[in-house]
C-alpha cells in the first residue's frame, strides 16, 4: 500500500503556483526525502499533505484514507513536526506532550508514561517541567518530535527536522528515525536541506522545483549517475552567470 | 560614522514600518477601526481638558489660597497618577527593545531617547495627558495672558519629561523584576493597598492628615514639584516657581539616564531578564480542574492561570468591587429601592467579562506556533473554541465569585434575590459574548504578547467590535432592569435573566460548529498571523 498518493495536487498563493500538478507516490515503510531549493514548494505540500492547507486543485490520499473527504481519520494516523514547529510555549515539556498525547486519542496515564520514555528518550528529562518558552531551539525540536511520535503514528512528517540544531542533537535525531524505520514501525516523510544527512539516511528521493516534481525514485536510481548533491543540482541547476564583482569590496593583494 | 545620519535612518525605518503595518493586506479595516477609536476619543479628553482647563482658569484669578493649592495638587497628582498607572499596565505604546539597536553603529543612548519619543508619538494615551495638559494651559492662559506663560509652558513640559521617564524607569524595573514569581502581583498589591490607605484617610477630616500628605509629597516627585511651581507660577511668583521647574527637568534627566542605564544593561545581557517567566506550575485549583476536563481545556487553563492579566485582575477586580460596596453602595438611599440598591452588584458581574474581553475576542492571541497543533490534531474546531471559551468562561466565573465575596464582605449583604441575579447576569451574558467573540478571534486574529500589557493583544478593530458586543449584551440584559423598575418586581428581573441566559446557552451551543467551520476554513489565515508565518 502507499502511505502517500497524491494527484495533480495543486496550490496558488494569491494566483501564483507554489506547487503544481503534484503526483507524489511513497510506499510504506519508505524513509522518503523530498527535496528542494528554497521556495520549491516543499512546506507547501507537507502543509497539504498534513490538513494544515487546502489545496487549490488536485488530491492527496494517506494510508489509504482521502485527506479531503476524512481529514480526522488522517491525522489520528500521522504524525507531523511542521516548519516553526507546533509548540504551545507557556506548557512544560512534561505537559506538552501528555496534553499532545491525549489530543490524540490517548488517556491521561497512558499518554504521561510515553511522556516520561520520550522525555528520557530526547535527553529532556531534566527540562520536562520547565516551560517550552526557556528551551533552546535545538530542545525544542526534540520536544516537538516527541509530540508527533508520542500517538504512534504510522506516517511521520519532518519538516526540516536538522535545521537549526547542533550535530550532537542531528546525530540523537537521526539514530531515532534510523531506528524506527528500521523496526518498519512507520513511514518518514522528511524535507530537508542538508544533503549529506538526507544521503545516509533515506531509501527513497523526490526532488522538487519550482513547484514540480522533477525526479523521484530510490535512493540508489537517483544516484546512479552521481552523488545526491551532484543529481540535486543536475535536477534544479541554471546556467547562471558569474556573479559581478562588488565595486566597494575590492580584492586585497597580499 | 556619526550618529545623526545613522539615527534619521532608523526613525525613518521606524516610521515606514509602521506605515506598512497599516496599509498592509487586509488593514484598511484596521486603520479605519484605529480612527474611530482616537474619534471617540477625542470627546472624552477634550471633556477633561475642559474641566482641567477651568480649575486652572479659576486657580489663576484666584491668585492664592486654597483655591489655588487644590487646583494645583489636583490637576498635576491627578494626572499624574493615571498617567503612570496607565503607562505601567496598560500601555498602548509600541514597545522598544534596545537590544536591536546594539548591532548599529549608532550611541544606543539616542535610540533609546528616539523610541521613548517615538513611543509617545504612537501612544493614544499619552496624546490624551498631553491635551489633559494642553486644556490646563489654555485655561491659565485665558485667566491671564501675558509673558508667564513661557514658565507655565516649561514646567507643564518637564512635568510631561519626568512622568515619562519615571514610567520608562518604572516599566525597565518591573520587566526585570517581573522574572521573580509574583513580583508583579506583589506590586499591585501595594498599590492597590496604597489606595485603600488613601480612602481610608479620608475618613478623617482634612486638617488632621493633610500636614502628613505634604510632608510625604515629595515621595512623588514629578506631581509634588510640579504643584509647588504650578502654586507659585499662579499666584504670579514666576522667579520662586523656576527652581521647581528646574529641579522637575533635571529629574527628569535623572530618571531618563537610569532607565536607559537598566535598559542596557538588560540588553547587554542578552535581553533574558527582560522576560516575563511563566511559572511552572498552574496553581493546583487549574491542575485539579485540568484533570478532568480533557486535553484542550486543560492547555487553556494552564494557559489562564499562568497569564499574568489574569493574576492582576484577582487583585484588582475584588478591590474595584470592595471599593464599590465601601464608598459607593451606601451613598444609594434605602428608598430607591432594592434593584437600584443592587445596581453595583451587577456593575461588577458584568464588569468581569469587560476586563477579560481580549480572551474572548483573540482567543489564539498566545497560541503561538501551538496553534498549529490544534490544526493537526484530530479535534473538531468546535471542541477547540468550545475549550477556550469554557475556560475563559471559568476564569471569568472565579474572578466573579472573588469580586462578589469581597463586595459582600465590604458592604452592606445584599438581599438574596440580587446575589443569585448577578451570578445569573454574569453566567447568563458569559455565552452571548463567548458566541459573538468567536467570530472576531477567528476573523481578525492578532499574535499577542504574554504580557499584562494590553499593546498588540487586541486589533483597533477587534476592540471597536468588542465595544459594540458588550454595549450589545448590556442592552439586551439591561433592558429587563428596565421592566423590574417599572412594575417593581425584582423577581421579574431575576426571571428575565435566567431566561436571557438560558437563550443564551442555547445560542452559544447552536453556534459552536458553525463556529468551527468558519474556523476551519480560515486556518491559513489564522495560523499566518498567530505564528507569524507568511504563507
Amino acid at each position: 500500500m502507499l502511505a502517500i498518493e497524491t494527484e495533480g495536487l495543486t496550490r496558488h498563493f494569491d494566483g501564483k503556483p507554489a506547487v503544481e500538478r503534484l503526483d507524489l507516490r511513497v510506499p510504506e515503510g519508505a524513509f522518503y526525502g523530498f527535496l528542494g531549493p528554497n521556495g520549491a514548494g516543499k512546506s507547501t505540500t507537507m502543509k497539504m499533505l498534513t490538513g494544515l492547507l487546502a489545496p487549490t486543485a488536485g488530491r492527496a490520499r494517506i494510508l489509504g484514507h482521502d485527506l479531503a473527504a476524512d481529514p480526522v481519520a488522517v491525522k489520528r494516523l500521522i504524525g507531523s513536526v511542521p516548519d516553526g514547529l507546533a509548540l504551545f510555549e507557556r506548557l512544560t515539556g512534561a505537559e506538552q506532550l501528555r496534553i499532545q498525547g491525549q489530543l490524540y486519542g490517548l488517556d491521561r496515564a497512558t499518554a504521561a508514561r510515553r511522556a516520561g520514555e520520550l522525555l528520557e528518550r530526547l535527553d529532556l528529562a531534566s527540562a520536562a517541567g520547565d516551560t517550552v518558552a526557556d528551551y533552546s531551539h535545538g530542545m525544542k525540536k526534540r520536544l516537538a518530535l516527541g509530540c508527533a511520535l508520542i500517538h504512534g503514528p504510522q506516517l511521520l512528517f519532518l519538516d526540516e527536522p536538522f535545521e537549526g540544531i547542533d550535530a550532537l542533537a542531528v546525530g540523537g535525531i537521526r539514530q531515532l528515525l534510523q531506528e524506527l524505520v528500521a523496526s518498519r514501525a512507520l513511514t518518514v516523510f522528511l524535507t530537508s536541506h542538508v544533503l549529506e544527512v538526507v544521503e545516509r539516511l533515506v531509501s527513497h528521493v523526490g526532488i522538487i522545483h519550482r513547484g514540480r516534481l522533477v525526479l523521484d525514485g530510490t535512493l540508489a536510481e537517483v544516484r546512479a549517475s552521481g552523488s545526491l548533491e551532484e543529481t540535486f543540482l543536475r535536477a534544479v541547476g541554471e546556467e547562471r552567470a558569474a556573479p559581478a564583482a562588488l565595486s566597494w569590496l575590492p580584492g586585497r593583494t597580499a | 560614522m556619526s550618529g545623526g545620519p545613522g539615527l534619521r535612518t532608523l526613525a525613518e525605518l521606524r516610521v515606514l514600518l509602521f506605515w506598512r503595518r497599516l496599509r498592509g493586506r487586509g488593514r484598511t479595516a484596521e486603520l479605519v477601526a484605529m480612527a474611530a477609536l482616537f474619534l471617540m476619543a477625542i470627546p472624552l479628553g477634550l471633556l477633561f481638558a475642559g474641566f482641567l482647563g477651568s480649575a486652572s482658569y479659576r486657580a489663576v484669578r484666584a491668585g492664592a489660597g486654597l483655591a489655588v493649592d487644590l487646583a494645583a495638587a489636583a490637576l498635576f497628582f491627578g494626572v499624574w497618577q493615571a498617567w503612570t498607572a496607565v503607562g505601567l499596565a496598560l500601555s498602548e505604546g509600541d514597545a522598544f527593545d534596545l537590544r536591536r539597536a546594539l548591532a548599529y553603529p549608532v550611541p544606543p543612548g539616542r535610540m533609546y531617547l528616539l523610541g521613548l519619543l517615538t513611543g509617545i508619538a504612537g501612544d493614544p494615551f499619552a496624546a490624551f495627558w498631553l491635551l489633559l495638559l494642553g486644556g490646563a494651559f489654555t485655561g491659565a492662559a485665558v485667566g491671564r495672558f501675558g509673558p508667564w506663560l513661557l514658565p507655565l509652558l516649561a514646567l507643564f513640559m518637564a512635568f510631561a519629561a519626568a512622568t515619562v521617564t519615571l514610567v520608562a524607569l518604572g516599566r525597565e524595573l518591573l520587566a526585570r523584576m517581573a522574572r521573580g514569581r509574583w513580583f508583579r502581583e506583589a506590586a499591585v498589591l501595594a498599590g492597590v493597598a496604597g489606595w485603600g490607605l488613601l480612602l481610608w484617610a479620608t475618613r478623617y477630616p482634612v486638617r488632621d492628615w493633610l500636614p502628613v500628605a505634604r510632608k510625604v509629597q515629595w515621595v512623588l516627585f514629578p506631581p509634588a514639584l510640579a504643584a509647588a511651581a504650578g502654586r507659585h507660577l499662579y499666584g504670579g511668583r514666576v522667579l520662586a516657581a523656576l527652581p521647581y521647574i528646574a529641579a522637575l527637568l533635571a529629574a527628569a534627566v535623572l530618571c531618563g539616564w537610569a532607565a536607559y542605564r537598566v535598559a542596557l544593561r538588560t540588553a547587554l545581557s542578552g535581553g533574558e531578564e527582560g522576560r516575563a517567566r511563566a511559572g511552572a506550575g498552574g496553581g493546583w485549583l487549574a491542575r485539579w480542574l485540568s484533570a478532568r476536563l480533557g486535553p484542550l481545556a486543560e492547555k487553556e487553563l494552564h494557559y489562564l492561570a499562568r497569564h499574568p492579566a489574569i493574576r492582576v485582575s484577582a487583585l484588582v477586580v475584588p478591590a474595584v468591587a470592595g471599593l464599590l460596596a465601601w464608598k459607593v453602595l451606601p451613598q444609594v438611599p434605602e428608598e430607591a429601592g432594592e434593584v437600584v440598591r443592587a445596581l453595583p452588584l451587577f456593575g461588577v458581574a458584568a464588569y468581569v467579562h469587560l476586563v477579560l474581553q481580549v480572551f474572548w475576542l483573540n482567543a489564539f492571541g498566545w497560541d503561538g506556533g501551538g496553534a498549529r497543533a490544534l490544526f493537526l490534531a484530530p479535534v473538531a474546531p468546535g471542541a477547540v473554541l468550545a475549550a477556550k471559551n469554557g475556560a475563559s468562561m471559568l476564569a471569568a466565573a472565579l474572578l466573579f465569585l472573588l469580586a462578589g465575596t469581597v463586595y459582600v464582605s465590604a458592604g452592606v449583604v445584599p438581599p438574596a434575590w440580587a446575589l443569585v441575579a448577578a451570578a445569573a447576569l454574569h453566567l447568563g451574558m458569559a455565552p452571548w459574548l463567548h458566541a459573538a467573540g468567536n467570530l472576531i478571534s477567528i476573523s481578525n486574529p492578532r499574535a499577542a504578547p504574554f504580557a499584562l500589557q494590553r499593546n498588540g493583544s487586541l486589533p483597533a478593530l477587534s476592540a471597536l467590535a468588542g465595544m459594540a458586543i458588550t454595549a450589545g449584551a448590556t442592552g439586551l440584559f439591561g433592558v429587563p432592569v428596565l421592566a423590574a423598575l417599572h412594575f417593581e418586581s425584582e423577581w421579574l428581573l431575576l426571571g428575565a435573566w435566567v431566561a436571557l441566559g438560558a437563550a443564551g446557552w442555547l445560542a452559544w451551543r447552536w453556534s459552536l460548529p458553525r463556529a468551527g467551520t468558519l474556523l476551519q476554513n480560515r486556518r491559513e489565515a489564522l495560523l499566518a498571523e498567530v505564528t507569524g508565518e507568511v504563507t
